[in-house]
This record gives C-alpha cells, sequence and structure tokens, in this order.
C-alpha cells in the first residue's frame, strides 16, 4: 500500500523507530507551547528548517508539506486575524504548522513496518493490564491488508451499479459495499478461527 | 480502553471483554471501510462539492458494531494513521493529523462511535428507528464536535465562541451524513442482519 515513507539513508532514517517517535514527540510539544509572540513564530519556523536540514531530509520536502498544508494555513491564519491581533495570527499559525512539519518527520523517515514493531514493543508495558500486544498487532496487520481489498470492492459495487445502468446515489453505493464488507469481516473471523485464533 | 478490551486470558472464560475472531475481523473491517470511504471518489460527490464520506463510517461503526467494537474499530484506524498510512480523506496520515488543528475530531471519533453503539444498541433490544436517530445525532453529531470545537479553539488559541460558529459550517454535510446513517442502519438490519450479532443472544 501507498505510504508516506520517503526513502533515504540520512541519520534520522537509520535511528531506531521508537526513540526517533519519542524524540520528535518532545520537539512537536516544545514547539506546541511557544507563547503567540513574534518571538515564537521565528523559533517555531527556525525550529522547523532547522530539523528538515539536519535530518538531511532537506528544504524540498519542507516546501512540499508546506505547500500540502495551504489549506489549513489559508483556514487557520484567515480566520485567526478577524478575532486576533496580528502578532498572535501570526505566532499561532506559524507554531502549529511548525508542529505538523515537524511531527510529519517521523513517518517519512520510518517505516511503516518498523512503526508497527517499535509500537507493539511500546505496548509490552501494558501487558500487565491484560493487555497482549501480539494480539493488537494482529488487528492492526488485518485492518492493513483489508484496506486494498476493500477498496477493490468498492470499485466493483460501482462498476455492477454502471453496468445496470443504475443511478448512483450515496445510500445505493454504502448499503451493497458494507454487505460484501461485512461478508468479507464474517469470512475473515472464519479463516482467524481456522488459524487457532480463538 | 484497549487495556480492558482486548485482553485475552485463555485460561479465563471469555469474559464480556474478551474480543474473539469475528471480533477482531469485524474491529479491523470496519476500520478499513472508514479508510476506503474516505478515499477519493469512493461514491459520486453532490454535485461539485468534495464531501468526505469518512464520517459516514465513523457513524456506521458505532451503529452497526456497538459501542466497544465501534470505538475499538476507530482506535485502530487511528493508530494506523498515526503509524504513518494515508487512510485519512484526503490521503493525510502520520503522527501530524494529531497535533493539527482538527486532531480533536479524530478521538471525537472514538468516543462518537462508541455513544452511538451504546445508544442504539441500547439493552441488546432490537434497533429502532428512533433510538437509532437519536444515537446517530447525539454520538456523530454532538459528542464529536464537543470534543473537535475546544481542541481546535486550543490548538488555535481562540475563544470557543467564534471556533463553535466556525464548526457550524460542516454542521449541514453531517445532517445529511447523519441521514444517510440512519437509513443505511435500518436497512442493513434487514439486508444483512449477522452484522448485528448482538452479545445478549449469545454466540453461534
Amino acid at each position: 500500500m501507498l505510504t508516506l515513507y520517503r526513502p533515504g539513508t540520512g541519520w534520522l532514517h537509520r535511528a531506531p523507530a521508537g526513540p526517533k517517535s519519542f524524540g520528535l514527540l518532545l520537539v512537536v510539544l516544545a514547539v506546541s507551547i511557544l507563547p503567540s509572540t513574534w518571538l515564537s513564530a521565528a523559533v517555531g519556523a527556525a525550529v522547523a528548517v532547522v530539523c528538515y536540514l539536519v535530518s538531511s531530509i532537506g528544504m524540498v520536502e519542507l516546501g512540499r508539506q508546506v505547500i500540502s498544508l495551504r489549506w489549513i494555513i489559508v483556514v487557520t491564519f484567515g480566520f485567526q486575524v478577524v478575532f486576533l491581533p496580528m502578532e498572535s495570527a501570526v505566532a499561532n499559525t506559524t507554531r502549529v504548522v511548525a508542529a505538523i512539519v515537524v511531527a510529519a518527520l517521523l513517518v517519512l523517515t520510518t517505516r511503516v513496518g518498523d512503526l508497527l514493531d517499535a509500537f507493539e514493543r511500546g505496548l509490552g508495558v501494558f501487558r500487565r493490564f491484560g493487555l497482549d500486544p501480539q494480539r493488537v498487532a494482529l488487528v492492526l496487520a488485518v485492518a492493513i491488508t483489508t484496506v486494498p481489498v476493500l477498496a477493490r470492492l468498492a470499485v466493483g459495487v460501482r462498476e455492477a451499479q454502471r453496468a445496470r445502468g443504475a443511478r448512483l446515489g450515496v445510500r445505493a453505493f454504502v448499503i451493497p459495499f458494507l454487505v460484501v464488507s461485512l461478508k468479507h469481516a464474517d469470512d475473515l473471523g472464519d479463516a482467524l478461527t481456522a488459524r487457532g485464533v480463538a | 480502553m484497549t487495556d480492558q478490551t482486548l485482553q485475552s486470558t485463555p485460561a479465563k472464560p471469555a469474559g464480556r471483554w474478551h474480543l474473539d475472531a469475528t471480533d477482531i475481523a469485524r474491529i479491523a473491517v470496519f476500520a478499513a471501510i472508514t479508510a476506503v470511504l474516505g478515499l477519493p471518489g469512493a461514491f459520486p460527490v453532490f454535485g461539485s462539492v468534495p464531501i468526505t464520506a469518512q464520517t459516514l463510517g465513523v457513524m456506521l461503526a458505532g451503529a452497526v458494531l456497538g459501542a466497544w467494537r465501534g470505538a475499538l474499530s476507530m482506535v485502530v484506524l487511528l493508530v494506523l494513521v498515526a503509524l504513518g498510512l494515508p487512510l485519512l480523506a484526503g490521503g493525510h496520515g502520520g503522527l501530524s493529523v494529531f497535533v493539527g488543528p482538527t486532531a480533536g475530531y479524530l478521538f471525537g471519533w472514538i468516543v462518537g462511535a462508541f455513544v452511538i453503539g451504546a445508544i442504539v444498541h441500547a439493552g441488546g433490544r432490537r434497533l429502532t428507528w428512533p433510538r437509532t436517530i437519536v444515537g446517530v445525532l447525539v454520538g456523530g453529531i454532538l459528542v464529536v464536535y464537543a470534543i473537535g470545537i475546544p481542541v481546535t479553539a486550543l490548538v488555535l488559541r481562540l475563544p470557543l465562541g467564534p471556533t463553535a460558529l466556525q464548526a457550524t459550517v460542516f454542521l449541514p454535510f453531517d445532517l445529511v451524513k447523519a441521514a444517510i446513517t440512519v437509513a443505511v442502519t435500518m436497512t442493513l438490519v434487514r439486508a444483512y442482519p449477522r452484522a448485528f450479532r448482538m452479545r445478549s443472544r449469545g454466540r453461534a
């Protein structure tokens, strides 16, 4: 499946997923609690630029990320200048955008599989509360593999309706899509049972 | 929430929070359904307004799966999103969506699906139109907005009033989706009753 990962060989790419998530979360948190002043707007923007430069992801990717956020920026800023002074509006918008692009570094530099493994390991601490990390990982893995299957089923439902010349309404699509999806769920449940998942 | 619900101690008889293989499959599949409903072109748009059908999946998860399993399917979806899969409408994903202004709505999906399931399936009785309508409106709109709006205000450091006013822009679309959810749920009861396998009736 398509992921947000960008292949690379920089030190952030090579860093283990668990500590990397933790470190980036700390940076995001620090950026998020900056006060709403001109200075913190500059600090927020600088942190984002430094993060992208030192992680060898580069300014091109940073530019791409900011452009993908253009609507959030426009709505956020436009809405704030109405109610807040210019300084707060600029600082708040910069702060939010900086937090978002720094957080994006995690998925840009880490494969989903590695994050999944780190997540499963991290859940180990909840074992004493009766949580089974392997069961959680199983649910996640089943969900990941199911998305492309259902996307195909959705296309099938639409094409079948088009072939019959049916008018394409939301209800007319959702009901057959849900029925085939839930049938798939039942088959999946039987398959899991057959493989010893109680 | 997941701490209690995903336990699997084989020695213990299947408790109230035990998830069997069918539950796992349903939870995973509803997370996937919600993801697929957010794909572009998953179904035709009204006129030229590109609305996302993703919240339709949120409402349906609660209405069909019930409180706990519906909420868990949303947890599964959001964990996958956090781990970097672009499953939110518009191909968004990654940790960044949880620090943006709309993060509260995502957490609202979990609580919203739970509340919908709790009201729609109240007491394990048969689904009725009034209870389904109330459940979808309260859980799918009221609860989601009640969590989403304060988080937006907090992230953007805006006063609560104007933020709430801004959020009402989406209300008409959400009301349409609530209406579709109710109609689809009540049709699904007849079209595929197995989907509503209730705990109180015992397991096959």
